[in-house]
């Protein structure tokens, strides 16, 4: 009997199996409140798991979150752009290219300009190898392009395993396929339907906050970036990109309000400190995320918004006090830009950006 | 001191961020919407810090006006009717297109409003949200769960039991054809049901929203926060994984031949006769769409997932 034979049947039982009205964990049922908390991610680990694989032995439950499905719109998720093994050879190109890009485009530490409000910025992870009295006003500020730069330099060993995961995966699916007929037919369609966001983006993961960069900024911003990409294009024969992504990795940024004085910087990850006097003294921000934390933007001396892994968005409106803002995908957020404490725009690493007017009530997806 | 109760300060502090002044919320009622939301994470009462990243991390607006809702402002109500109430109203379309859950949605909205006594009070159900979810969220969750528990109770069918003691393939004696089918689907049930249960939760997840809620692709990357191609890639892999451990049970555990293993698989094809038991009871018990069973379109999305694949397992 050939093996996508044995294939039919299997899916035969698996509907009769797993249609049955059967609750195999010993447990408590979910109830809406906490099927709620578990969609937008606001259980505990523990617990988040518990209530997982509760739902997946549950019929009951399953059915529950079934229908809870059905109400939530419908927000289009791209595959991740190095999933696509067409394309994966251009993830290491790109990467290297755009850190070289970066790495020319960023002035030295202390040559490097304010950021203006709209910018985005992605802050790289303070190792706290300086102490708070090494960052005075005069201390290196990232230029709107630094983010990419940390983004990449970090990444490349992690996307070269993805990368090697995903042309395996791939590979063994083409050979499974006379024997997966159901699924290459459902993949079909969702592999060739068009992905616009990912389509049009630079096909590897440091697009967005390129992309993000681009957007709507005042007039020094727009020079200082046309001066940047004079540099990229100069850049891009250079070579130098890993030495330069390695230093810039480790290179503590800061997010820089309006006002020049006003500052904020991620340490540790997970926690994010402020500084009032332009990095002279930094006191600690009130903010609860389990999530790493990678990006921010701040567009007024009060207002700052942040991104991080598993869509975690935070704002805070009075500078100090972070709250968690609802966003509708479990993906990771590399980028942002705001202009006010209702609007912002953020950007995952597969090039999708999605926006608020509202402080995160809703959000539409978008370039 | 560990305790459920925020300081004074905490609660003039998220007072403000929730703008609960909008709607002239008592901070003493707010205060007891804080302690009732650590109430309800907190088992026993958490370290000042625990507590303080709880309630930094409630959804403090929603919860401010779910409070003020529930204690009758009615500018607050305007609110809610305004931005909320028809988010209630789409998810019952949505749960059910043809109108059967409107009257789920309604009753809600009856006791969200308080209409409905609760242990000898009105009490509105809005006292209820903790504000661990946005309050849209929240909604929509509590109307999947009332959709879903009043079809559960109105299920007039229930599936037929397994058996328990399955004979082995080793018996001596050869069964005729047709029981001989039947042993063979339930000692195939048994496999595929041990299989499963080695899967880890995502996927035993994933094939349950596939194959018994026959949620679409997208829908489960919704759910799951992935692109439906790789819902799809996983959903194969996850299937690959049954198979070979079917196998490997029959040859192993069963001492089976690839003749006889063969056998197995060809049984749950030829099985016709207890899948058309299975489609009649889903059929029958889901045929009046009035009664808020999903069931009918599952058949027809069967039905459809049949005919756009010419070659599909449901032969």
């Amino acid at each position: 009997m050939p093996e996508r034979d044995h294939d039919h049947s299997v899916e035969r039982l698996l509907r009769r199996v797993l249609s049955d009205d059967v609750t195999r964990l010993q447990g408590e049922c979910v109830d809406g409140e906490t099927l709620a908390a578990w969609t937008e991610g606001s259980l505990r680990a523990a617990d988040a798991a518990a209530v997982e694989r509760h739902v997946a032995d549950c019929a009951r439950c399953r059915a529950l979150m079934a229908s809870f499905v059905r109400t939530t719109p419908p927000v289009p998720v791209a595959e991740t752009l190095w999933r696509r093994w067409h394309l994966a050879w251009a993830v290491p190109l790109a990467t290297a290219a755009t850190a070289v890009a970066i790495w020319v485009a960023l002035p030295d530490n202390g040559a490097a300009p304010l950021t203006p409000a709209q910018e985005t910025n992605t802050l790289a992870r303070d190792e706290r190898s300086e102490s708070p009295s090494s960052a005075p006003a005069t201390e290196s500020v990232p230029a709107p392009a630094s983010p990419p730069a940390s983004a990449t330099a970090i990444r490349p060993q992690e996307e070269k395993a993805k990368l090697a995961e995903s042309t395996n995966n791939e590979t063994r699916q083409r050979t499974d396929r006379s024997a997966s007929r159901e699924f290459a037919d459902l993949q079909a369609p969702a592999a060739a339907s068009p992905v616009p966001q990912a389509e049009a983006s630079p096909p590897a993961a440091p697009a967005p906050p390129a992309a993000s960069v681009a957007a709507p900024t005042p007039a020094a911003a727009a020079a200082e970036r046309g001066e940047a990409d004079s540099k990229k294009e100069v850049a891009a024969n250079s070579g130098l990109a890993p030495l330069a992504a390695a230093r810039r990795a480790f290179a503590p940024n800061q997010i820089v309000a309006a006002d020049g004085t006003t500052r904020w910087r991620i340490v540790s990850g997970q926690q994010v400190e402020r500084s009032t006097n332009a990095g002279a003294n930094w006191t600690p921000a009130t903010i609860t995320s389990t999530d790493a934390l990678s990006a921010a933007a701040a567009p007024s001396a009060i207002v700052c918004w942040i991104v991080g892994a598993r869509g975690a968005v935070f704002v805070t409106t009075d500078g100090t006090r972070f709250v968690r803002v609802p966003f509708p995908e479990i993906i990771d957020l590399t980028s942002v830009s705001a202009t006010d404490a209702l609007t912002a725009t953020v950007s995952s690493a597969d090039g999708r950006s999605w926006r608020t007017t509202d402080q995160g009530k809703t959000w539409s997806s978008g370039r | 001191m560990s305790s459920w109760r925020p300081s004074d300060s905490a609660v003039t502090h998220l007072y403000q961020q929730s703008r609960a002044d909008r709607w002239s919320l008592p901070v003493a009622v707010f205060a007891a919407a804080l302690e009732r939301s650590a109430r309800k994470v907190f088992v026993t009462p958490p370290e000042p810090r625990d507590l303080e990243r709880l309630l930094g991390s409630l959804h403090l607006e929603d919860l401010a006006l779910a409070c003020a809702c529930a204690s009758g402002h009615e500018g607050a109500w305007e609110h809610f009717v305004r931005e909320h109430r028809p988010v209630l109203y789409r998810a019952a379309d949505a749960i059910d297109p043809t109108g059967g859950s409107r009257e789920l949605a309604d009753s809600l909205y009856g006791e969200l409003f308080g209409l409905v006594e609760r242990i000898g009070e009105r009490r509105s159900l809005l006292s209820y949200f903790h504000g661990r979810s946005s309050l849209s969220t929240w909604l929509r969750a509590v109307l999947a769960q009332r959709h879903v528990d009043r079809v559960r109770s109105t299920r007039r069918f229930e599936p037929l039991p397994e058996a328990e003691a399955t004979p082995s393939a080793r018996s001596e004696e050869r069964p005729q054809p047709q029981s001989r089918i039947s042993e063979y689907v339930q000692l195939m049930r048994r496999t595929v049901t041990a299989a499963i249960s080695r899967l880890p939760a995502k996927d035993r997840l994933r094939l349950g929203y596939y194959y018994a809620e026959d949620l679409t692709l997208a829908q489960i990357g919704r759910a799951l926060g992935e692109h439906e191609a790789t819902v799809s890639r996983n959903l194969a892999k996850a299937r690959r994984e049954i198979r070979t451990d079917v196998e490997r049970q029959l040859r192993d555990e069963e001492r089976m031949n690839p003749s006889q293993i063969d056998e197995c698989f060809e049984a749950v094809v030829e099985d016709v006769g207890s899948l058309d038991v299975s489609d009649l009871l889903g059929a029958a018990s889901d045929s009046p769409d009035s009664s808020g069973r999903p069931g009918s379109r599952r058949k027809d999305s069967r039905d459809k997932r049949s005919k756009e694949r010419p070659e599909g397992a449901s032969a």
